[in-house]
């Protein structure tokens, strides 16, 4: 009750406020347009103006007014035009077109639209007045009655079944259309949804309809509506009073069901705020592996395997750049900012034909606007990491700088230790990200985002570690007309990594690594009709990597100076995709993307006999290619289609075909992945990896969207994948390819998922069903791994089960939990030992012939939110949970040591007892 | 190059109070064993008799190793010269006939095994002979704040081709029995009522032995990656200064192997899958394919190199005074603690622990207890064996090469 006598207050204030309005001016002008008027109104005046130019016609007027308020001169100005007015908040005056008519208001609804100007009558509209409803809406919505709209005059002649109902649906405060909104007709199977302007339009049998439009974030909407023929109703929603707690904008609640792709996750990271933390860290990649398909080798090993593929296979793009290494401390954190980041989405089954590059998936994570109206900010304090996040106007309502920042104690943690061993070492990281917005106007947006990520370790006194991604980009929304909008994108990515080894030897050395890209992308979208709507581009990326130097690092260093020579490529692509409505059930997604990738010089290739294992000796020849010149091309057309068919409006089938080029390879021998894995591009010798995926599935959303269900099934194959020959040296070879295998991949599964999304009660469910294998083989022993024949993969874990769910207890408690089993992953294992010079050695099984034991955890955490006073400085939010409440100590990896000639086998966990942590958040 | 350590650098439990990362022994439940030849052949430039041992693999957890008899095994060149092994002791093969490798010739194991199955290895040969320049020992103190002797070799090949290595090591060490007297009990009644024993002169003089042992590990460096073919300061040996073998003088012969390319990966690769394991992550361990197949079925797996390497020695010598002046001895092996175990055992019903200690070669004889009491009931002061014999711990026979 006390929220909503505040919210009452609140609009009463604005209201009198608006009555104590005595600014007055004075303008004149002469054959002036309307827009002109305007702009020259704002310069003279502290009033805002909101309008889309082409609602304003090109006439000229001419006026001239004294003393006068701002309502006086809207007024008169408006007078031969269809434009409404709407002043709110002093100063902000939003310009409509002819949008609420109401020829009668219900009693008492004027005192809240005094300000609101009705300049123009419709007359196909009836409202009835009698209804005193309106007096409700400023209550909880729970406690209204339904409202009845009549709409348009029975027409005896007229014999149609169904009449057009059409308007638009706002923010009752902002003014602002809602869009996205979906509009369903209760019990009918019927439903629309509004469009950017807030549009809508709706074919409704003739007599009573009840109208139903819900979203989080504003409060549910329910009219009946009898309809005796075409005609326009308008909603004005209420914000929903529960934006105390953070508002969830879920406008898009049945996209599951019904965007075309398959394979699509949205992550929001307003959501993951109650879910149990490892050391206190918000991690939204974390919460990705918990969703069908998306898994990680173990705890601490960074990257994911996407249904199958393998870590190099995700393209991550953070604002568009691509970012190499999205974890800092061997995967146990992500080097995203949860505090700046605001969706992420993840397209792991059909992937749109605007991305390329990489087979597995797509990782797009944006960071979310400043806040242009008021400086706010974000902070966290956990055990080991510390959190900010500024946002600040730059220029009211148009440009903001939203910055963050995060670092880690762990370098104090690890020398406050009593373990010598743990002395020595040292671990530290920090990522930095700023992002400027600018919105110059409605058609031009402007948008970029610098980031830099750093991590440190050293775990013996004489080598220390480090890598880093750092990424820039830049983005311009230009929107040309109603139908055309583009987006001009340039982005740079740099990973590199670094090792120093500075012993008491003549062999200090330091080694580095780094790769480099600069993209360039022009993006198209053309709303062709409501059933096409294209989106096309180009894109061209150009890589540099710096596969490695080592120096010595003084002069009594013997280590000679060796630079493996630059590589460099340049990848390009076309592409065209329709969104294709062929009906109101069948929407299809063709795109089609042609990428091209050449080589380039300057480098040296080698030529290896042909019908002989490549290795120094069968190098025959050597080409020397110069600056630019192209040492070898690779392309080809990327099948991107996807379709949805409607069964019934909330129970949809979708399926998709999907092929891909991937010419960027990461080379790592080992089973998981480590920071120090280097990245090579395809060249004379090694090509370029493909994929193909079908997948197909079943979604249906139950109760009005709040809960999605879905089974989605999948069966790729790859071609040319990277793998190694068994003890291959990888860095800092220069004849990498003798050591490198091109292989096969198969991959297939079924992905189930459960997903509430609000309610006291929400969180998800999912299983996953997959195998994931690979063949390696050969014209020759060594180029064969397990005979030839398929085997799973490193991060084949045919059953993952997982619950995420948050429970809340009251308005300030929730209690959540994360559940997590997995099937342990595949491991080589010594099947026999043998004796060499008089040491004891192992014979190994086939590659990843047996399994480590089945991994499973718990997580559970208490989330408690300050209280909601809203004059109190900032919110604050606690979070205590506690990792792996088990203790189970689940191994990461099992490996088999010789000490003292003889065989041990040992296994290594990396949270192996219950974590407790505990967090603090606040907002301001 | 340190660099092949970059996974057991980054091995160390990190942030392992909080993180709680722990690596511990796992019961692995051995499913399956596979029985493979293992071969171990290298020849070298060294004119001797040649020898080439064959063994199977043998389970987890069994004593090995598992000798491959009754094989016919030669090698042949590509000059038809061919030199015939016979089998020595089980599994051990020599050849009939000292031969040496030559350099340009080309190389080929054959081995026909026991039940018909017949292997054999690439073309292989001699590669670039490259002597030691330089043995030496320094007194220091270790990474691992360790301080003892360090053994280190240097070695250059100006030509540039020798560039990977193997060095194995055949240390020879002095030991001096530290309590040994010229006599010695024997028994000469064990069986109750009738124990006894008899202090006699000794026939042989037991004071001082040598003892050599050969290294078992893999030493492998390589200069790839260096200006030079330049082998600098290369840690063959290091010895504890608490190292009882350096207490008197101690010799050290140093082999160097220089293999070929292929040979040095191979073995260096199976050092890797049996070096430490890491926790964040996992060298991927599998069959290593040598130089060595099956001529029946290829995919069957021979373990092993065909490795012909050539070979350079050097040996040192040291003192325990050349580096430890006045400073006392490193411990001895065993506690040279005396005691008086008695004739009899306490309730004299049987022979007691004076017998038992003297039949099974455990005690040996250095004073008559004069005042028995309860801690010493026994007639004479005993002390374990290899204080008072040092053929308990080596041979008294001098070695041919030794130098005083």
């Amino acid at each position: 009750m006390r929220y909503i006598l505040t919210i009452t207050l609140l609009l009463l204030y604005t209201w009198v406020n608006a009555q104590d309005q005595v600014v007055k001016m004075s303008i004149s002008f002469e054959n002036s347009s309307l827009k002109d008027v305007l702009i020259s109104l704002e310069k003279n005046s502290d009033y805002h103006f909101y309008f889309v130019e082409e609602w304003l016609s090109s006439d000229l007027i001419s006026g001239n007014y004294e003393n006068e308020t701002i309502n006086t001169i809207l007024k008169d100005i408006f007078k031969e035009t269809d434009i409404n007015f709407y002043i709110f908040q002093e100063d902000k005056i939003i310009i409509t077109r002819n949008n609420i008519i109401y020829d009668k208001l219900p009693e008492g609804f004027l005192k809240r639209t005094e300000e609101f100007i009705v300049l123009d009558d419709l007359e196909d509209l009836e409202d009835e007045g009698n209804n005193p409803v309106f007096y409700t809406e400023i209550k909880s919505v729970k406690n209204a009655k339904i409202e009845t709209i009549r709409i348009g005059r029975e027409d005896k002649n007229n014999k149609q079944k169904r009449f057009i109902l059409n308007g638009f649906v706002r923010n009752s405060i902002t003014g602002v259309p809602i869009s996205n909104l979906a509009i369903v007709v209760k019990g009918k199977n019927m439903g629309t949804v509004t469009n950017d302007n807030g549009y809508y339009e709706i074919s409704l049998p003739v007599g009573l309809n009840t109208l139903e439009a819900s979203s989080l974030g504003f409060e549910n909407l329910l009219k009946n509506v009898v309809i005796y023929n075409d005609g326009r109703l308008n909603f004005d929603l209420n914000e929903s009073y529960e934006s105390l707690e953070e508002v969830i904008v879920k406008a898009d609640a049945d996209k599951n069901v019904k965007d075309a792709n398959t394979g699509v996750t949205k992550i929001n990271v307003k959501i993951i705020k109650n879910i149990p933390l490892i050391l206190g860290e918000r991690d939204i990649l974390k919460v990705a592996t918990t969703l069908p398909g998306i898994s990680t080798a173990g705890e601490g090993s960074s990257g994911f395997n996407v249904r199958g593929g393998k870590t190099d296979q995700n393209l991550i793009l953070l604002d568009d750049a691509v970012i190499y290494n999205p974890t800092h401390f061997f995967g146990i954190f992500s080097a995203i900012n949860p505090f700046t980041t605001g969706d992420v989405n993840i397209y792991k089954g059909n992937i749109p034909a605007e991305y390329g590059g990489r087979l597995s998936s797509v990782f797009d994570i944006k960071t979310k606007d400043g806040n242009t109206e008021k400086f706010s900010g974000e902070a966290s304090l956990g055990p080991v990491t510390s959190n900010i996040a500024l946002e600040i106007p730059v220029v009211k309502n148009e440009s903001s700088l939203l910055i963050g920042g995060r670092t880690t104690f762990s370098d104090w943690i690890l020398r406050s230790l009593d373990e010598e061993e743990l002395k020595k070492s040292q671990a530290n990281f920090y990522d930095m990200i700023a992002k400027y917005n600018h919105k110059f106007d409605d058609r031009n947006d402007f948008k970029t985002t610098a980031y830099y990520s750093r991590d440190e370790f050293s775990i013996t006194s004489d080598s220390l570690y480090s890598y880093s991604n750092r990424l820039f980009s830049l983005r311009w929304d230009h929107s040309f007309n109603d139908k055309n909008r583009g987006s001009l994108i340039l982005t740079n990515s740099q990973y590199k990594f670094n090792i120093e080894f500075d012993g008491s030897s003549d062999i200090d050395f330091k080694l580095g690594y780094k790769i480099n890209e600069t993209e360039f992308k022009i993006n198209m979208k053309y709303l062709h009709s409501k059933t096409h709507r294209f989106n096309y581009g180009i894109s061209s990326k150009l890589y540099a990597v710096d596969p490695g130097n080592i120096e010595p690092l003084n002069s009594e260093s013997i280590i000679t100076t060796v630079i493996i020579p630059k590589e460099r490529a340049l990848e390009s692509a076309v592409y065209l995709s329709d969104n294709f409505t062929i009906n109101d059930k069948l929407l299809i997604n063709a795109g089609i993307r042609y990428s091209f990738y050449a080589s380039l010089g300057e480098s040296s290739q080698r030529v290896y006999e042909e019908g002989l294992p490549k290795s120094e000796s069968t190098i025959i020849d050597t080409l020397n290619f110069n600056k630019n010149e192209v040492i070898e091309t690779y392309g080809g057309p990327e099948v991107r289609i996807s379709a949805r068919y409607f069964l019934t409006t909330d129970f949809s089938i979708k399926g998709s075909y999907n092929t891909a080029y991937q010419y960027i390879h990461t080379l790592s021998n080992n089973t998981t992945v480590s920071p120090t894995d280097v990245w090579k591009l395809s060249d004379l010798n090694i090509e370029p990896q493909q994929a193909e995926q079908y997948s197909l599935g079943l979604y249906k959303n139950l109760d009005n969207n709040s809960i999605e269900l879905s089974i989605e099934g999948y069966y790729k194959r790859t071609r040319n994948i990277l793998d190694y020959k068994v003890g291959a040296e990888l860095l800092l070879n220069e004849t990498i390819e003798t050591e490198v295998l091109q292989g096969d991949g198969k991959a297939y599964g079924v992905e189930f998922l459960i997903k509430k999304n609000d309610g006291k009660l929400n969180g998800w469910i999912g299983y996953t069903y997959s195998s994931s294998l690979v063949k390696l083989d050969g014209d020759f022993a060594e180029e064969r791994v397990n005979g030839g024949e398929y085997f799973p993969s490193n991060f084949d874990k045919p059953h993952d089960f997982s619950i995420v769910a948050n429970y809340k207890l009251t308005k300030r408690f929730s209690l959540s939990t994360n559940f997590i089993y997995q099937t342990g992953r595949p491991v080589t294992v010594p099947v026999g030992n043998f004796i060499i010079n008089g040491s004891e050695f192992v014979l190994y099984s086939d590659r990843n012939k047996f399994r480590i034991p089945d991994y499973f955890r718990l997580d559970i955490g208490l989330n408690i939110e300050g209280n909601h006073k809203i004059k109190k400085f900032a919110h604050s939010f606690w979070n205590i949970s506690v990792y792996n409440v088990l203790g189970r100590n689940n191994p990461y990896s099992v490996f088999f040591v010789s000490e003292n000639g003889e065989i041990k086998a040992k296994q290594s966990s990396i949270f192996s007892v219950p974590i407790p942590t505990i967090s603090y958040n606040f907002k301001f | 190059m340190k660099l092949k350590n970059k996974h057991q650098i980054i091995s160390l439990i990190l942030f392992g109070f909080i993180i709680n990362g722990c690596v511990e022994p796992f019961e692995f439940n051995q499913e399956t064993f596979e029985s493979a030849l293992v071969i171990e052949a290298t020849i070298t430039n060294e004119l001797k008799s040649q020898e080439i041992i064959l063994s199977r693999t043998f389970e987890f957890g069994e004593e090995g190793p598992n000798p491959e008899s009754g094989a016919d095994v030669r090698i042949v060149d590509d000059t038809q010269g061919q030199f015939l092994f016979i089998e020595n002791e089980a599994g051990i093969y020599v050849s009939t006939s000292p031969f040496s490798a030559q350099a340009n010739k080309n190389y080929q194991l054959l081995i026909t095994t026991n039940n018909g199955r017949s292997y054999s290895s690439t073309q292989t040969v001699l590669t670039q002979n490259t002597q030691i320049d330089e043995l030496y020992a320094v007194r220091e103190t270790n990474d691992d704040d360790i301080n003892g002797m360090s053994v280190y070799v240097d070695s250059f090949d100006p030509t540039g081709n020798s560039k990977y290595y193997r060095y194995e090591y055949e240390e020879t060490y002095k030991i001096v029995a530290p309590n040994w007297v010229p006599f010695e009990l024997i028994v000469i009644g064990d069986i109750w009522p009738w124990c006894g024993v008899s202090l006699i002169v000794r026939e042989q003089p037991v004071r001082v032995c040598y003892n050599t042992v050969e290294s078992i590990n893999l030493n492998l460096t390589t200069t790839n990656g260096l200006i030079e073919d330049r082998v600098s300061q290369f840690l063959v040996r290091f010895l504890n200064s608490n190292d009882y073998i350096i207490t008197t003088r101690y010799s050290i012969l140093v082999k160097q192997h220089v293999m070929s390319r292929e040979a040095y990966v191979y073995f260096e690769a199976l050092n890797a899958f049996s070096g430490q394991g890491s926790l964040f992550s996992q060298i991927q361990p599998g069959f290593l394919s040598g130089n060595i197949f099956s001529d029946n079925n290829p995919d069957e797996k021979v373990i092993g190199f065909f490795d012909v390497s050539t070979v350079s020695s050097k040996r040192l010598y040291f003192n325990y005074e050349d580096f430890y002046p006045n400073e006392a001895p490193p411990p001895f092996i065993v506690n040279c603690i005396p005691y008086a175990p008695t004739l009899f055992n306490a309730t004299g019903t049987a022979c007691g622990e004076l017998i038992s200690g003297l039949n099974f070669n455990r005690i040996v004889y250095i004073d008559e207890n004069e005042n028995p009491s309860i801690s010493f009931p026994g007639p004479y002061l005993m002390v374990l064996r290899p204080c008072g014999e040092c053929t308990a711990l080596g041979s008294t026979i001098v070695p041919d090469f030794w130098e005083e």
